[in-house]
């Protein structure tokens, strides 16, 4: 249990870095040792996302450490508001200063007479739990912090809430949904949140029609921006074509917007083919269908049900993060901290559709047929963001790998 | 940002008298920052065969240096020979021994490694973890080697501390040998050495090597290293290593780094030929002659040319100095510090000119130095396009990284001449 010989899962620290990464207008300030932040630059480059003018780090020395010293600190944010004259500044914690205690919400507070921008203290230094907390919690004070001010009313728009950039396929999938939207609604995306936004955006997003939900981290946003403001939310991340289909009557039902039936239309006839494959499991003499899910809470969640609508059994379902930070989690998935279980797990299936990570591409024997669903990459790159996981396109995609499965077996 | 500004932040050379103290950033706030030592020990690491690199450190920590290993063939990949202790909250309130020990006793169940380097991270550190003593208890109740390396970031300034650190613990390796006539290479950290000139000029002359750490070397060999008649420090950070190998067991020393001006080569060949008590070979002669001449022909063309110097495989000061002796001019010099080891050539630089000094790795705000300096060099990692929107020229080093010897000065101009050359076509593209 305690020896980790893969990736770890990463930390709060690191999803609350590349949720704020991705917002324009700002700039984070890591208060902590250099060579984190230099070191980080392998895994935001291979998210996709840029660093330069958008990321820096203050370095932290022994005496710093020893005797609590900020100034270090505080002249970089004065500099950088100075240089860049960015709206915001994200004053992010390391696992040093998170573990000497260094109080980053009162050096926000002291410094923020002297500057522009404003300061916003995140002081998760990556112990209070894995990127799932972080997401939740960089979402949750974004929100509290942007997004709070009535902002003007804009007909016809919607926001995405959760879109997070170490999803796999994450910007496949909020394309998709954003297509999806301006051909059944006619409605275009007023801000991703968070996924190539802007502070402007995130300002902006009280005047949406809806809000739509598709992780559970983005939950108490959605809940805040109700109650404050009013604002519907439709929560649930569309795979597969019924569901899909079920998401769009949702957002019809809260709006009073009639949806598109040339999108409709083929949605549902796409899950009535579905039934097929529940058929061709009937047939089989040696093997069941049956697969092994490993991923995001929500990616798990969505294709597990899309592959039981075929006939599909999931035998395992585990998500990649803790489920504690969500309030609702199905039953049958899994989070398996350690790496010992997984591998044991992942050894012993035998033609299995197997949906997961790279790692557990290594790990799996030839009988069984992979689909990745699941970050980090080894293997391979990120660059189609027009084949998602969700949505119609999504399902096209999981449908071809089951169909490549069903070959397999006898 | 004001690059005037910037500038009057920094010291000259000549200003420098507390290199600890008078060696500034160009700005509070830096991007990217330097490398961690952490890092440093990983480079180490993966050269030595059979070893394991155990890391206690954050999620964080062991997820960045994991990822760097994880399309390595040294390492093994993905199920390779780095993994981790993640430590939790739980651990920074109770300590990480308990779980440092379990996860030893699960890495031993699955593999049988020849020796482990536990390599402890910031945290840890200022937790206070006696990781000396953890790493003690672990090769008593396994009968394996366990070296701790501390590579916390927060004590030094870059990542190369990490590389020494974790070759000097090497010394825990070795045992006495009856000496022999071969050498060791030590600090080796980029390249194969059996690609140098260095390796070609000792192997004709019938001169084994013994052990090359950290580049390449098998856990026997580093244990057999107390064989050699000379160790070879080839980088400062093999220093520490030989002066333990001196202590323990009367190896001498020879600091034959990347150096590029021939008389400092020549020199270090001397050196090294006097201790093996061996004739300096015949075929030097020639190296020093093509070498002195490559020098010669690139001085006519560079002499003038200004360059900022960020970060080569050479030796910063050196190299430095070498350039000002082609002519050309040093404006600004990063730099990791200056140690006692620089002073002659801070002295030979300061007989050319008196460069500004700053700290490496933040290149946003040399941009702004560009517009005051107008350099037509620029040495280091940089974003190309950009630079040339600036009249600047990068001089591309890296394959240096894999040389030793008058090899080191051929190359270096040239690639001064080819970087010169493009600097001149870019300047009258912008006359255009």
């Amino acid at each position: 249990m305690s020896l980790t010989r893969f990736l770890p899962t990463p930390s709060d620290r690191m999803g609350i870095l590349w949720t704020l990464l991705n917002i324009d207008g700002s700039v984070i300030i890591e208060y902590g040792p250099a060579g984190t932040t230099h070191f980080s630059m392998g895994l935001f480059g291979e998210l996709g996302i840029e660093q330069e003018n958008r990321l820096f780090t203050t370095h932290m020395r022994e005496e710093d450490v020893i005797m609590g010293d900020t100034s270090r600190l505080e002249n970089a944010i004065v500099e950088v508001d100075q240089n860049f004259a960015p709206k915001v500044i994200f004053v992010v914690a390391s696992s040093s200063s998170a573990v000497i205690g260094t109080d980053l919400r009162g050096v926000s507070k002291m410094v923020q007479p002297k500057v522009s921008a404003r300061l916003i203290a995140f002081e998760q230094g990556g112990f209070r739990g894995d990127y799932s907390f972080g997401i939740k919690a960089a979402y949750e004070l974004l929100a509290q912090s942007l997004a709070v001010r009535g902002a003007e009313h804009r007909p016809g728009t919607y926001n995405i809430l959760g879109a997070s950039s170490g999803a796999y396929r994450c910007k496949a999938d909020a394309y998709e949904l954003q297509r999806l939207m301006s051909e059944t609604f006619s409605m275009r995306c007023l801000c991703p949140f968070c996924l190539e936004t802007t502070v402007d955006c995130i300002e902006s997003m009280s005047g949406a029609e809806i809000n739509l939900v598709i992780r559970q981290e983005a939950l108490p946003v959605a809940q805040l921006l109700e109650k404050q403001f009013g604002i519907p939310y439709v929560f649930g991340a569309p795979y597969g074509y019924q569901k899909t289909s079920e998401w769009l009557d949702a957002i019809s039902e809260k709006l009073g917007r009639v949806p598109n039936p040339k999108v409709i239309g083929p949605l549902k006839k796409s899950a009535t083919e579905m039934m097929q494959y529940r058929m061709y499991a009937r047939m089989l003499r040696r093997d069941k269908m049956q697969a092994y899910l490993y991923g995001e809470y929500e990616t798990v969640r969505g294709i597990g049900e899309f592959l039981s609508e075929m006939g599909i059994r999931p035998t395992y379902q585990i998500s990649t993060h803790n489920t504690a930070p969500l309030s609702d989690v199905a039953e049958g998935i899994l989070y398996l901290p350690g790496e010992k279980e997984r591998i044991s797990i992942l050894k012993s299936l035998d033609h299995t559709l197997v949906l997961a990570d790279d790692t557990a591409k290594r790990l799996i024997s030839g009988t069984n047929t992979f689909l990745r669903i699941a970050t980090p990459l080894i293997d391979g790159s990120q660059v189609a963001h027009h084949m998602p996981l969700i949505g119609p396109r999504g399902a096209d995609m999981i449908r071809e790998a089951v169909d490549e499965y069903v070959n397999t077996l006898r | 940002m004001d690059g005037n500004e910037l500038l009057g932040r920094l010291k000259t050379l000549g200003k420098i008298e507390d290199p600890n103290k008078d060696i500034h950033g160009l700005s509070y706030a830096q991007f990217p920052g330097t490398h961690c030592p952490l890092m440093g020990a990983a480079m180490a690491v993966r050269g030595i065969r059979g070893a394991y690199m155990m890391i206690v450190g954050t999620d964080e920590c062991s997820y960045y240096t994991k990822h760097m290993t994880i399309h390595s063939e040294d390492w093994g990949g993905l199920a390779g020979r780095c993994v981790s202790v993640t430590i939790d909250q739980h651990d920074v309130t109770f300590g990480c021994a308990k779980k440092t020990e379990e996860a030893f006793s699960e890495l031993l169940e699955e593999v049988t490694p020849e020796a482990v380097f536990l390599v402890t991270t910031c945290v840890p550190e200022i937790i206070g973890d006696d990781f000396d003593a953890i790493a003690d208890s672990l090769s008593e109740r396994y009968g394996i080697p366990v070296m701790p390396v501390h590579t916390e970031h927060f004590k030094c300034e870059n990542h190369m501390p990490g590389v020494e650190r974790a070759i000097t613990a090497c010394i825990r390796l070795m045992e006495p040998q009856p000496v022999g006539d071969g050498v060791n290479v030590l600090g080796q950290r980029l390249g194969r050495f059996e690609d140098t000139e260095l390796y070609r000029v000792l192997k004709s002359a019938g001169v084994p090597v013994c052990a090359m750490i950290p580049s390449g070397c098998s856990i026997a060999e580093i244990r057999r290293a107390p064989s050699a008649k000379v160790n070879i420090v080839v980088n400062d950070i093999g220093m520490p290593l030989a002066r333990k190998m001196k202590a323990k067991f009367g190896t001498p020393c020879v600091f034959f780094d990347k150096f590029s001006d021939p008389a400092r080569i020549a020199e270090a060949y001397e050196q090294l030929f006097a201790f093996l008590n061996i004739e300096v070979p015949e075929e030097l002669t020639a190296l020093s002659e093509e070498a002195k001449a490559a020098a010669a022909a690139a001085k006519e063309r560079l002499t003038g040319v200004p360059f900022i110097y960020g970060n080569t495989p050479f030796r910063c000061f050196e190299a430095c100095g070498f350039m000002a002796s082609l002519g050309m001019v040093p404006q600004l010099i990063q730099c990791h510090g200056i140690s006692e080891d620089d002073r002659r050539d801070t002295e030979h630089i300061l007989q050319c000119a008196d460069p500004y000094i700053t700290q490496v790795a933040n290149i946003a705000p040399l941009q702004y130095i560009y517009d005051v300096l107008k350099p037509k060099l620029y040495l280091g990692h940089e974003y190309a396009a950009r630079l040339r929107k600036k009249g600047i020229a990068i001089v591309h080093t890296d394959a240096g990284g894999g040389m030793l010897g008058y090899e080191v000065t051929t190359y270096f101009t040239k690639q001064l001449l080819a970087a010169a050359e493009e600097a001149e076509a870019i300047g009258k593209e912008d006359a255009q």
